[in-house]
């Protein structure tokens, strides 16, 4: 990342929680459920869109005669289901995953209904396992998150706000459709529906209140219940909860992005890109964001270590100086602050 | 002990707080000289490079008579302890009935636990289960002999779990009573990295259950595990002291009860519990872990918001510790404080012990006195303790000291200054409801103070830290204090919070609903807790 010539901080910064900014290698993980069938091989290249594996919307047991033979745990089975009582005629022709055999008879997971699960990210696959999941190692950095609800998705990266801003249903249309915005401090559930509808792949923002949370995550389980096949489309939060702006080192970096492909993976949750990180705005190591507390969201210059102070409710907390908005400085509580790197 | 025997460093790496001490070899004996904590996230060497520009700043020459300067850093030993990081078991067995055992034994050795059985759900939600990525390690189990409602289901169990053990070779897994007798089936894949461990079923050994808690807990967590160091030190400082002592810790990602009763050969008789859903973390999980808070809670926050503020306390555990914050993070500390007792019941029943030891990074920012109210809230329990609190979170690490002796002598020395006196709580059961129960008369240093005994409500008398005094109980009725009388006299210990007598319910009742609730809280903290309101 670049620094063009920051000041060196005062002493005692290094008492700072330091937060990444842009992390590198990623090894996104995609889980996979019995019956999903994988579509990739461990050291296969992918690349951004390119379906790894089909979900089943449907997965349920069946259970057929002889045990497993060769067959391990986790191979692909297909063959002739047996008849439902009182059926004429051979049984329907249906594959899936071998479970585990007992007593003479193979338990086999399958289902009618799938979905493909595509990688937004290009990369090399580096673990599958049937059932379990899929790592894909990302060619590119990515930018760190707390949370990232549904997903993976990708599409090309838009500011829609400003870093305090908030996003209105109203405000969300068709030209949206396949970028992934950001959208400030904060985002409401019907907003997250609206803009799934209208093909928006993703959302950022700084947090997400637990009620819109539900909200969002209740919609989606049912579509999903009703057999709905979803267009990709992810949450990712920065921060957590509250509302808060983004952080100006963020910002900046998803600035520079702006216009480019950007993936978001859920495990870890990142937004993933390609190129290096090299050619982002490097964050000032003297520069400080209150994360939490009465000032959280506020940003300011590090001035030195304050040592235990009493705040409100006659707590005593290690104390660092902030200058805000070229103020005095404040004492402000170590555990408030934190920097990026 | 030390590369330089004339000082070392203590660390505790919780999973929320990186707690840093440093104790030094003065006249003979050690003692603490200074002790700090920050977040996790902060790197080590700026901290132990704080504590000792403190000690140099406080007293030079003392200072200098260790060698505490930046250059100790790396001449002092550092003795640490780190919490494991949570670890999940998927607890299965053919029945409903033989699956709770296996669960609650689980529940108490740290471990998180997703439990079900092929009653409940089929062999696909169950090898779903099995094959999850956050699960480490797998117990199936059966009783000894079977019983009747398992035994159908037993083999297909153990087939299920062997190509569950064969697909994820990195799974440990446990077959506990007649499931052991199937281990042949988890031959197919000899040389996978996890072990297959047999074990007794839940309900042999002496104390029940107790064979195979022990297999689980030192399954969970090296022997360096902050809880399992610290039951152990709770053990020494038990025999050190020869009192009987209970350590409450409520920490982010768990907690740890331990009884220790004096009397072993070495250290005393420990039984400890850890209990992953008894920390901070898992206090925003569900809607019954926010009830739990909100019934706590001496903030006025709707349920969407105390919620969202939960939520910011996992993801920050060190945020927003003052205000409100630190009213909230008492809360959740009392909810979770109840989840350990809950899920300890046999520890419940013993008698009251001499001494109690908070632990934890839950209580690193209340006042002395308001924490020994909250434990007072929460552990109701008839009898006298000594409260104190593991200020400097100095009993994790000196449980690492694998010497018994050389951890005795060291906690020896540091037996006054480890635990900080918070108060002596008296708790007496069973009185009638009116003006007056009876009299207390404290016979202290400086004369006796009376006073009278009014049921359901707090009496405070000052006793400072170091001082002990008698308090002479005269009830108009009988009750229980320890033994069932009238007229008790009961050796007390001074405290942050001097003598609380706690007159309220056993076991508490409050207000139903929540504003009154609240307010009764509130009154009765913003006693013990200076500068609540400002």
């Amino acid at each position: 990342m670049t620094s063009p010539g920051l000041p060196m901080p005062a002493t005692g910064v290094d008492l700072v929680a330091l937060r990444p900014l842009v992390v590198a290698p990623i090894e996104a993980r995609f889980a996979l459920r019995p019956g999903d069938r994988v579509l990739v091989s461990v050291g296969d290249q992918v690349a951004a869109g390119m379906p790894i594996a089909e979900r089943l919307r449907d997965a349920h047991l069946v259970e057929v005669d002889g045990d497993l033979g060769d067959a391990r745990p986790g191979d692909r089975w297909s063959g002739e289901l047996p008849r439902r009582p009182g059926a004429h005629g051979h049984g329907r022709s249906a594959s899936g995953e071998l479970l585990f055999a007992s007593g003479g008879r193979s338990r086999i997971a399958t289902g009618e209904h799938d979905e493909p699960i595509e990688s937004p990210i290009d990369g090399v696959v580096a673990d599958v396992r049937p059932g379990i999941g899929i790592v894909v190692r990302a060619s590119g950095p990515g930018l760190a998150a707390v949370d990232a609800l549904g997903g993976p998705s990708r599409g090309t990266l838009t500011i829609a706000t400003g870093p305090d801003g908030e996003l209105r249903p109203g405000a969300v249309d068709a030209a949206a459709s396949g970028r992934v915005l950001v959208v400030g401090s904060r985002v409401d559930a019907e907003t997250l529906t609206r803009a799934r509808a209208m093909g928006v792949r993703g959302i950022v923002v700084a947090g997400l209140a637990g009620k819109e949370r539900r909200d969002y995550l209740g919609s989606e389980a049912r579509q999903r219940a009703a057999l709905h096949r979803l267009p990709p489309f992810a949450v990712l939060v920065l921060d957590g909860a509250l509302r808060r702006p983004i952080a100006s080192p963020v910002m900046a970096v998803l600035a520079a992005l702006s216009g480019r492909e950007v993936g978001i993976v859920a495990d870890p949750p990142r937004l993933v890109f390609e190129g290096s990180a090299t050619d982002l705005p490097a964050p000032d190591p003297g520069w400080v964001r209150a994360r939490s507390g009465p000032l959280a969201g506020r940003e300011g210059r590090w001035a030195g270590l304050a040592g235990v102070r009493r705040f409100d409710a006659g707590t005593h907390l290690e104390a660092g100086l902030v200058r805000f908005d070229d103020a005095a400085p404040v004492p402000v509580p170590l555990a408030d602050l934190e920097r990026y790197a | 002990m030390t590369s330089d025997p004339r000082a070392f460093f203590t660390l505790d790496h919780g999973a929320a707080t990186t707690s840093a001490a440093l104790v030094a070899r003065l006249a003979g004996r050690w003692r603490l000289l200074a002790a700090t904590s920050f977040p996790a996230t902060v790197p080590v060497e700026p901290v132990l490079g704080l504590l000792v520009d403190r000690v140099a700043a406080a007293d030079p020459g003392l200072a200098a008579a260790v060698g505490a300067d930046r250059s100790a850093l790396d001449r002092f030993a550092r003795v640490s302890a780190r919490t494991a990081p949570p670890r999940r078991i998927a607890v299965v067995a053919a029945s409903e009935r033989s699956v709770a055992p296996l669960a609650a034994a689980a529940l108490t050795t740290g471990w998180r636990v997703a439990a079900t059985s092929a009653e409940r759900a089929d062999a696909l939600a169950m090898t779903a289960l099995l094959l999850d990525g956050t699960v480490d390690a797998v117990l199936a189990g059966a009783g000894e002999p079977a019983g009747a409602d398992e035994r159908p289901a037993l083999d297909q169990l153990a087939d299920l779990v062997a190509a569950v053990a064969e697909r994820r070779p990195e799974l440990t897994v446990v077959l506990a009573g007649s499931m052991a007798e199937r281990v042949a089936r988890f031959e197919r894949s000899p040389n996978r990295p996890g072990e297959v461990l047999l074990a007794p079923a839940p309900d042999a050994g002496e104390p029940p259950g107790l064979p195979l808690r022990r297999l689980l807990d030192e399954l969970r967590a090296p022997i360096d595990d902050g809880r399992r160091a610290m039951a152990r030190a709770a053990g020494s400082l038990a025999r050190v002291l020869d009192r009987r002592l209970e350590l409450v810790e409520v920490g982010f990602s768990g907690g740890l009860r331990v009884r220790a009763e004096p009397g072993g050969a070495d250290d005393a008789d420990v039984t400890a519990a850890i209990v992953d859903a008894a920390g901070l973390a898992g206090s925003a999980a569900d809607d019954a872990s926010i009830d739990g808070i909100a019934a706590w809670s001496t903030v006025a926050l709707d349920r969407y918001r105390l919620r969202d503020r939960l939520h910011e306390l996992r993801t920050a555990p060190w945020g927003d510790a003052a205000g409100d914050g630190a009213q909230l993070r008492l809360a959740a500390g009392r909810a979770a404080l109840g989840r350990l007792l809950g899920a300890t019941p046999e520890l419940s029943g013993r008698p009251s012990p001499d001494l109690v030891v908070a632990a934890g990074g839950v209580w690193a920012v209340a006042p002395g006195p308001a924490v020994a109210l909250a434990l007072s809230d929460v552990v109701r329990r008839p009898g006298a303790s000594h409260v104190t609190y593991d200020h400097a979170r100095l009993l994790g690490p000196l449980g690492t000291i694998d010497d018994g002796e050389e951890r005795r002598r060291i906690v020896r020395d540091l037996a006054d200054e480890l635990l900080v006196p918070l108060a002596t709580v008296v708790m007496p059961q069973g009185m009638r409801a009116g003006r007056s129960a009876g009299t207390l008369l404290v016979h202290g240093a400086s004369g006796t103070t009376e006073l009278d005994l009014v049921p359901g409500g707090l009496e405070l008398v000052d006793l400072p830290p170091g001082e002990t005094a008698i308090a002479e109980f005269r009830f108009r009725d009988a009750v229980r204090l320890g033994t069932r009388g009238r007229h008790f006299a009961v050796d007390v210990a001074g405290g942050l919070g001097g003598l609380l007598v706690d007159l309220r319910d056993v076991p508490l009742r409050l207000p139903e609903r929540q504003d009154r609730r609240r307010n009764l809280l509130r009154a009765w903290q913003s006693a013990l807790w200076t500068g609540l309101d400002g």
